[in-house]
Formats: C-alpha cells, sequence, structure tokens
C-alpha cells in the first residue's frame, strides 16, 4: 500500500563518482521517485559531489557514466541540477562565466548542471517535503 | 501504512564510527535502512538498535549477501522512496 | 522547523567540517534556526589554542566564536566525546553547550544533516 499523494525531493549529493556509490544510488532513488508519481525539485551537489558535473569525465567505455547518466536524466525529467560554487571552485569544476572571472584556460561544467551558492540547497530544503542526502562512504 | 518517525540511511561499512552512532541514536519508532557498504552490517556481528532494521536489496545482491539469510527486511529502490515519504524525518549518516 | 548540522570529522585533516560549518552558517543567513552537534572526532574542533599557520589553513576558532553572531543557535558538544579526547570545559572555546547526543537530543530537531 503506497501513500498516494506525490511528495516533492530535494536531493544532495556530496560523494564524488568513482570515488563511491553516492551519485549511482540518488539516481536509482530518483528514478524510483519519478516512477512513484513524486516531484524532484532539483539536485544539489556539495562538497565532493561537484565532480558529478565534470564534462570532462571519461571511464572506460564498458563502465557507466555517472556524470552523462545524470545529464541525461536531469534533461529528460527538466530537474535543475547545482553544484556548490565554493565546493566547485576549490574542486576546479567551472562554466563559462567563472572561466572569465578568474581567467581561467577552461571551463568544464556539464549541461544542464549550474553553479550557484548554498541558497540553492537552502532554498530547496525549504520548498521540498523531504531532503534526502547521498553521502561517500569513507 | 505504519508512520516511521525518523528513517536512518546508514551507507558506512560497520567498522566506521558512524555505524555504531548511527544504530545507538535510533529509538523504537525509528527505521534503519542499510545500503551500500551498510549492507554489511548483516554480514557481522549480531546488530543492537531499538529501530527497525530494513536493508538495500541491490546492495546486498552486489555484495553476494544473499537475502533468505537474514531476517530483515529487504527492499529496492521503490521500497526506499516509500520509505522516505512515510518518515516524518530522514537522516543520511 | 530547527536543523541541527553534525560534525564528526576532526578539524585539518579533511574539508568536511569546513563545508559543514558554511550549511550552517548559510541556513543562518537565511533566517532558518540551526544549530551545531560536534560529535565523535569532531570535538576536536571546539580545542582552544589551534594554531594551523604551518599547515597553512585558516583557524576555524574565530568562525566558531562568531558563530551565535551570525545566528547559530546553539554549538554543542557530546560530553562523553570530549572526555574520550581529553578536552575539559576549561580546554573549549567559550559558548559550547556540553550534551549527550541521543536520541533524545535528536527529537528536539525537524532537521539533521551532516556535510558529507
Amino acid at each position: 500500500m503506497q501513500d498516494s499523494s506525490p511528495l516533492s525531493f530535494t536531493i544532495v549529493i556530496t560523494g564524488a563518482p568513482y570515488s563511491c556509490q553516492a551519485p549511482q544510488s540518488a539516481l536509482s532513488f530518483a528514478q524510483a521517485a519519478l516512477r512513484a508519481g513524486h516531484r524532484i525539485d532539483r539536485v544539489f551537489l556539495y562538497g565532493d559531489g561537484v565532480h558529478l558535473a565534470s564534462a570532462l569525465a571519461s571511464p572506460p567505455s564498458d563502465e557507466p557514466h555517472w556524470p552523462r547518466e545524470w545529464s541525461a536524466f536531469l534533461n529528460e525529467h527538466d530537474i535543475p541540477g547545482v553544484a556548490c560554487i565554493a565546493s566547485a571552485l576549490r574542486r576546479g569544476l567551472v562554466d563559462e562565466g567563472e572561466q572569465k572571472r578568474f581567467e581561467l584556460p577552461a571551463s568544464n561544467l556539464l549541461p544542464p548542471f549550474t553553479i550557484a551558492g548554498l541558497g540553492e540547497w537552502v532554498e530547496g530544503r525549504m520548498m521540498s517535503s523531504r531532503t534526502v542526502y547521498f553521502h561517500g562512504s569513507d | 501504512m505504519t508512520k516511521i518517525q525518523t528513517l536512518h540511511i546508514l551507507n558506512k561499512s560497520p567498522e566506521h564510527p558512524r555505524f555504531a552512532r548511527c544504530l545507538s541514536m535510533a529509538s523504537p519508532d525509528d527505521a534503519i535502512l542499510l545500503i551500500e557498504n551498510g549492507v554489511l552490517g548483516l554480514a557481522s556481528a549480531a546488530i543492537s538498535t531499538s529501530g527497525q532494521l530494513l536493508a538495500l536489496a541491490p546492495d546486498m545482491a552486489a555484495r553476494g549477501l544473499d537475502d533468505g539469510s537474514t531476517s530483515f527486511e529487504t527492499i529496492d529502490y521503490d521500497g526506499m522512496v516509500d520509505l522516505t515519504t512515510r518518515a516524518q524525518q530522514v537522516v543520511s549518516w | 522547523m530547527s536543523t541541527l548540522i553534525l560534525i564528526d570529522q576532526p578539524p585539518y585533516g579533511g574539508w568536511t567540517g569546513r563545508e559543514a560549518l558554511d550549511m550552517a552558517f548559510s541556513l543562518a543567513a537565511f533566517d532558518q534556526p540551526v544549530s551545531l552537534l560536534f560529535c565523535g572526532a569532531g570535538v576536536n574542533w571546539l580545542r582552544k589554542g589551534q594554531e594551523p599557520g604551518q599547515v597553512r589553513q585558516k583557524s576555524v576558532e574565530k568562525n566558531l566564536s562568531a558563530a551565535t553572531i551570525f545566528g547559530v543557535e546553539a554549538l554543542l558538544a557530546d560530553s562523553d566525546d570530549c572526555n574520550r579526547y581529553g578536552l575539559e570545559a576549561a580546554q573549549l572555546l567559550s559558548g559550547v553547550e556540553l550534551v549527550r547526543a541521543d536520541a533524545q537530543l535528536f527529537a528536539g530537531y525537524s532537521h539533521t544533516a551532516f556535510a558529507g
């Protein structure tokens, strides 16, 4: 017996792909949430989780490409994906705006991910019925 | 459907300090869902907690843990979503 | 709704604790009630006299001292864990409240989160 009233989720990922299972557990959870008729308001990447938004990740071709799988999922369901700007800049994840601002040689943020402040996390928590975190396991 | 006060999502191995802390923090009205490395708790010494224990089947299967060998309830990702909707609060350890 | 941010990772050897502080300050900046709970090895954030200049990091003592000014409601520390790390009340940063980190404490908050 499922609870029939749909809820909304903010999903926070703090673990990096290929370092831990967080991005893949979070994707399976997000897919199941939509299957059950719930909504996902936004996905927020924090700490090492920002590596999920890298356009330059190049895993071996016989392994899942977690950044691209997440990117396709966000695009398909029109869900905003936001990487924390402080976490992202420290770890070398930048969009074109930050590339110009810091005069960096390249940008590497995988669309549809965007970069924004922790305020996006605060707002997500306030608007969603549930906020679920996926951490690294170290 | 029974309500859950707090759903504790535990992805740490039994060696991690957060594993024991999570178990000790759970109240009788809580549920603890073992995922990722957390499912190894099923293979280690007896777990003692006042909450209800569940484990994520895909993570058990990945680690060669047979769900027939445990008395805990095992669920899939759909069940995990259902748990989060029934809980008043969700805490990831 | 009041949020409890937990810090159980020790300082300087990792960034998770700093990122947890940022989360707490961010909630406070948006007028969301928030408290910090230091437990496990995380209690070592609260030791007086941290001088991380030689490891080229910023001290968090000042940030923590200013936490309540920035709207963080309370700095809580698990008393058993303080004992485990030899932290007497006199060695703790000012404004820290010793508590038992148990289910009863958790019940007072509508949200509980780690930074990683």
